[in-house]
């Protein structure tokens, strides 16, 4: 047995994990899935006073359109998530989750529990930020909404007070014909990403691509959404000449630094280019 | 003897306890619970490289529920000593390894402390609990550098990171680079692997004061050297120490030789009197078992025009971590003797170096230095049918040893060390060359290859062939007790999941004439099996079947008084020994009967890889689209066990070459300690693995029999860089045996050399 000491209670309802995580502590830590926590406990790199087991809570696994955007409940696994009945918009999002491990850990895993774990790897990360996703995140004092962009503030570190509970995420509906990708490469299945991108964008009917979204993973401490390729693509046809310009202008975006001893920067913002590339040439292929 | 043919052996009978192991009902050492038992938490060197100034176990022994906390000083001064007579040297046995640090800690992970509690949990937070005074020392972590004067010493009272070279001469290799049409030379690096078993290691060991005796579960592999060694170290009667083998999840070399911890979990049984027992985990098993293969060579081969292979000058550094193990100097012996291969040399050299560095200790893991070997040679022999514009693999067949040439040897001549000489005793390599690349397709290949470049994709083709030297003695004995309608046969061999008491009891079948379901194969306990060498360097079936024939050979020779007749005479039909004029009598009025079998050196088996590639520029990803193998047996005793070894071996070959890599950081600090990190390959990255047996048989064992556990993996590395290599062509030059995307996309993507 690995974890180092710690109190376990489990809620049954979001009021109580609320009120439980209020009372634990700021070294209290939540436990959904477990597929990134229980790793970190059993390496005793996360000492955690508390586990408060929110797996039992209702109603946390929401997976619908409300209101103008698609709410993906933080109880989400990440196998629903891949399998669910999303349109051509949020397609990124599906397949971004069928790439997160293998079926185990994606049967296991949660959405909440991803976007809480920041991991520069996550995929869901980068498609929040893609989207521009709010992330609704409740405590004792209230219920506050975090902009993707606010979210992620280091590896492993989210704007969440050790107070808040991840509630759910907010994707705001794209527009008519808008579709979205997802490509990483990994080097066996279901490894940690070397890179990521999340593309989407709108071939309006002049075939000119708008509302070009295009968020990288891996390649930095936080997602980071590749503006300048975004601008660049806006407005011009999905062409050769513009697909390359603009993979060229999102592996400049990246700082991965020096990496790590498996992928270093330079290859990391290599992949970057040839994924963005891949990416755009499935949006311009059409449905 | 009878000449056994057909029936059992040679059959594809299916491995026994399929159906126990699938389903959960195997008992794994970490499946033992005794009564009182505690257990054990080895506190591991967070350094490289320091003295050792002070371990403070206070604060761990304060924490309820700790039994005990041991430190060096609680223990004899003891070395674990070289298990192999021919792998030692006085160099060697200077740089032992003792089980707890002294003074220095020399690696990552070597046992400094040991907590024992009578709760896991316990035993793990009391652990982190002990404090480790360091004074930081400068790590040695470059191989092919370490012996240079500006870097300190490993071990300081040594005087230097070299403990032997090795140099073996052949022929006229200065007139053989003198009349050389080309010269191509190159530094080889293989990196550093690690056997990664699915069930790492683990022990249990239980001291009855009443009787005396120590009992130990968990050592596979040589159970009755690490009787012998507990006996001594302890001051234990031998027949006071029994070692009982459980179902093993994996050995792959690595698994089952005698380690710190095999002396410590013991010791601690029998100070405490409680049963003990040590689970490794994952990380642990990443930093504490032997790693493997990491070595860099200076290779020039010379060669006429014509493509005949001259020579070759090898200046070569191998790596065997921070301390020399049970294996002693078989880091440095195996790829020496494995590294002229199937080839007709006139001539040679080598050098090779056996070095220290701050870092987990080497050992063998399955096809050890022949694997090695065959990726730096074959890679050579490419690079000089590049260099030539030749087909690689006509190039190979015109150098192959040709059949009339057998048996051939190479013998060490003026200016050699002590070394093994090269020997093979027989076998057709043209021709079995042939039906490796018949039977991987490899015409059809070369088709595709060109179709595909067609369509610009990076494919490449890559072939590597070897020998094998494998089934090394001395000995092993066997009892073979005949029963009513059933055989125990009791073997000092060890399973470690390859199926060897399958293959042995279809050989006990075959003799003695009995069903297969009747034969009970026994080689768990050292109580019940009084000696045995144990299961390594393929030797398990050929080694402990051949005592088998022996022992049914004593049985004629015992039943012929009782059948009044000559023990030629003596058949065995349906569970009797029969003679002429049907008299017969049982197999159990015969009586146990023992059968040893003797073997000097080792026997050679010819193989080789063939694989199909393709890259991908963009993100350097190498796939081994096609992967197939032959390999000479000798006689296959279980076909279907067989291929099951030689295609996993492989697989685990294709990964160490695409993915899995033992790194360290700067400081020495391992980089790979989960399966996160150490990338062991899925079925989602593996080709089916295509099989071609050849039964070639052999002249050094009455059954004919080679050894097959590790073949699978020898032309992996060699056969899947070359692949690479061709499929890149002059985009990248492939040094080194890891073709991971990162390596293969810079090799791609730095300046060209003029």
């Amino acid at each position: 047995m690995k974890p180092p000491p710690f109190a376990y209670a489990a809620a049954g309802t979001l009021d109580e994990a609320v009120a439980l995580l209020d009372e634990a502590g700021e070294d209290a830590k939540l436990l959904a899935g477990g597929q990134s926590l229980l790793p970190l406990l059993a390496f005793r790199l996360a000492r955690p006073s508390h586990l408060i087991d929110i797996g039992g809570v209702e109603g946390l696994d929401i997976l619908e359109e409300q209101d103008g955007s698609l709410c993906v409940g933080a109880l989400v696994r990440h196998a629903t998530l891949e399998r669910a009945d999303l349109s051509g918009g949020w397609q990124a999002l599906r397949e971004a989750a069928s790439l997160i491990g293998h079926l185990p850990i994606r049967v296991r895993g949660t959405f909440g529990g991803s976007l809480s774990h920041a991991d520069p790897a996550g995929e869901l990360g980068v498609v929040a930020a893609a989207f521009d996703a709010e992330i609704v995140l409740r405590s004792l004092r209230g219920v506050r909404t975090v902009p993707a962009r606010d979210f992620f503030l280091a590896p492993l570190t989210t704007a969440a007070d050790p107070d808040e509970v991840l509630v759910e995420a907010r994707f705001p509906t794209p527009g008519t014909g808008f579709r979205s990708v997802f490509e990483e490469f990994s080097p066996r299945v279901g490894d940690f990403a070397y890179a990521s991108v999340a593309a989407g964008c709108r071939l309006a009917t002049d075939g000119l691509a708008r509302d070009v979204r295009i968020a990288l993973g891996s390649v930095g401490p936080t997602p980071v959404r590749a503006r300048d390729a975004e601008q660049a693509l806006s407005g011009s046809f999905l062409d050769d000449t513009a697909i390359v310009e603009c993979a060229r202008l999102a592996a400049e975006t990246c700082h991965p630094d020096a990496g790590d001893w498996h992928a270093d920067g330079t290859y990391r913002k290599a992949l970057v280019s040839h994924l963005v590339e891949r990416a755009l040439r499935r949006l311009g292929a059409g449905p | 003897m009878s000449a056994p043919g057909g029936g059992l052996i040679g059959s594809p009978a299916p491995r026994r306890k399929n159906r126990e192991l699938l389903t959960g009902e195997g008992t794994y050492v970490a499946d033992i619970r005794l009564e009182g038992q505690v257990y054990a938490r080895v506190v591991r060197s967070p350094s490289a490289h320091a003295r050792l100034l002070g371990v403070d176990t206070s604060e761990a022994l304060r924490v309820g529920g700790v039994v005990a906390v041991i430190t060096a000083d609680d223990i004899d001064d003891i070395r674990i000593p070289i298990r192999l007579p021919f792998a030692e040297s006085p160099e060697a046995n200077a740089v032992l390894q003792a089980p707890l640090a002294a003074d220095v800690v020399r690696y990552v992970g070597e046992p400094v402390a040991v907590v024992v509690a009578d709760d896991p949990y316990v035993a793990e937070d009391a652990a982190e609990l002990v404090s480790i005074d360091l004074d930081e020392l400068e790590p040695v972590l470059d191989p092919a550098n370490s012996t240079e004067s500006s870097q300190p010493l490993v071990h300081e009272s040594f005087g230097s990171n070299t403990i032997g070279r090795l140099a073996y001469r052949y022929g006229d290799i200065d007139a053989a680079f003198a009349r050389a049409d080309v010269v191509v030379r190159r530094r080889l690096r293989v990196h550093r692997l690690a056997a990664a078993p699915m069930e790492t290691r683990g022990l249990a060991a239980d001291y009855d004061p009443g009787s005396g005796v120590l009992t130990v579960w968990g050592g596979a592999k040589v159970k009755h050297f690490t009787r012998a060694l507990l006996s001594r170290v302890l001051g234990l009667e031998l027949t006071d120490v029994r070692v009982i083998e459980v179902e093993v999840g994996g050995g792959f070399g690595t698994r089952g030789e005698p380690y710190p911890e095999d002396i410590l979990i013991p010791l601690l049984a029998r100070r405490l009197e409680r049963p003990v027992q040590w689970i490794e985990d994952r990380w642990e098993h990443m930093v504490a078992t032997n790693h493997a293969r990491e070595q860099e060579h200076d290779f020039e081969l010379a060669a006429g025009a014509d493509g005949r292979m001259l020579g070759f000058r090898v200046r070569g550094w191998c790596d065997h971590g921070a301390y020399v193990r049970t294996q002693g100097l078989l880091p440095v012996v195996l790829p020496m003797v494995h590294l002229p291969g199937p080839y007709e040399w006139p001539a040679f050299s080598m050098d090779l170096d056996a070095v220290l560095t701050n870092r987990t200790p080497v050992g063998t893991y399955r096809g050890p230095g022949m694997t090695e070997a065959t990726f730096v040679r074959e890679r050579m022999v490419d690079i000089l049918a590049a260099e030539l514009e030749m087909e690689p693999a006509d190039l190979r067949r015109r150098n192959l040893i040709p059949a009339e040439s057998m048996p051939f040897s190479f013998m060490p001549g003026p200016g050699s060390g002590a070394v093994m000489p090269i020997m093979y005793q027989g076998g057709d390599f043209v021709t079995a060359f042939d039906q490796m690349l018949d039977g991987a397709g490899y015409d059809r290949m070369r088709v595709e290859q060109r179709q595909a470049r067609a369509d610009g994709q990076h494919a490449g083709v890559g072939i590597a062939a070897y020998i094998e030297f494998a089934a090394v003695g001395p000995f092993e004995e066997v009892e073979v007790i005949g029963g009513a309608g059933n055989v125990v046969v009791r073997a000092g061999v060890g399973s470690l999941g390859q199926g060897v008491e399958t293959a042995l009891a279809q050989i006990a079948a075959e003799l003695l004439d009995v069903p297969l379901s009747g034969v009970t194969v026994e080689f768990h306990d050292t109580a019940e099996v009084p000696q045995g060498f144990g299961s390594f360097a393929s030797r398990s079936t050929v080694l402990a079947g051949n005592a088998i024939a022996a022992a049914v050979d004593e049985m004629k020779a015992k039943a012929a008084p009782l059948l009044g007749c000559g023990p030629g005479d003596v058949e065995f039909r349906d569970g009797t020994a029969t003679a002429p004029g049907d008299r017969s009598v049982g197999l159990g009025d015969i009586g146990p009967t023992r059968g040893r079998f003797e073997k000097e050196g080792l026997t050679a088996s010819f193989g080789g890889a063939v694989c199909s590639v393709s890259v991908n520029p963009a993100d350097g990803r190498a796939r081994v689209d096609r992967f197939a193998l032959a390999h000479d047996v000798g006689r296959a005793v279980n076909p279907r066990l067989l291929r099951g070894q030689l295609a996993g071996a492989a697989a685990q070959g294709i990964g160490g070459a695409l993915f899995e890599e033992v790194a360290y950081d700067e400081h020495g600090q391992p980089l790979s300690v989960t399966f996160a990190d150490y990338m062991m390959p899925t079925a989602a990255e593996l080709p089916d693995v295509e099989v071609t047996i050849i039964e070639h048989g052999s002249g050094s064992n009455p059954l004919g029999i080679k050894g097959g556990g590790e073949a699978g993996m020898v032309g992996s590395l060699g056969a899947v860089a070359n692949g690479v290599a061709d499929a890149v062509g002059d985009g990248a030059e492939v040094l080194t045996s890891s073709v991971s995307s990162a390596r293969l996309w810079h090799a791609l993507h730095r300046p060209r050399r003029a």
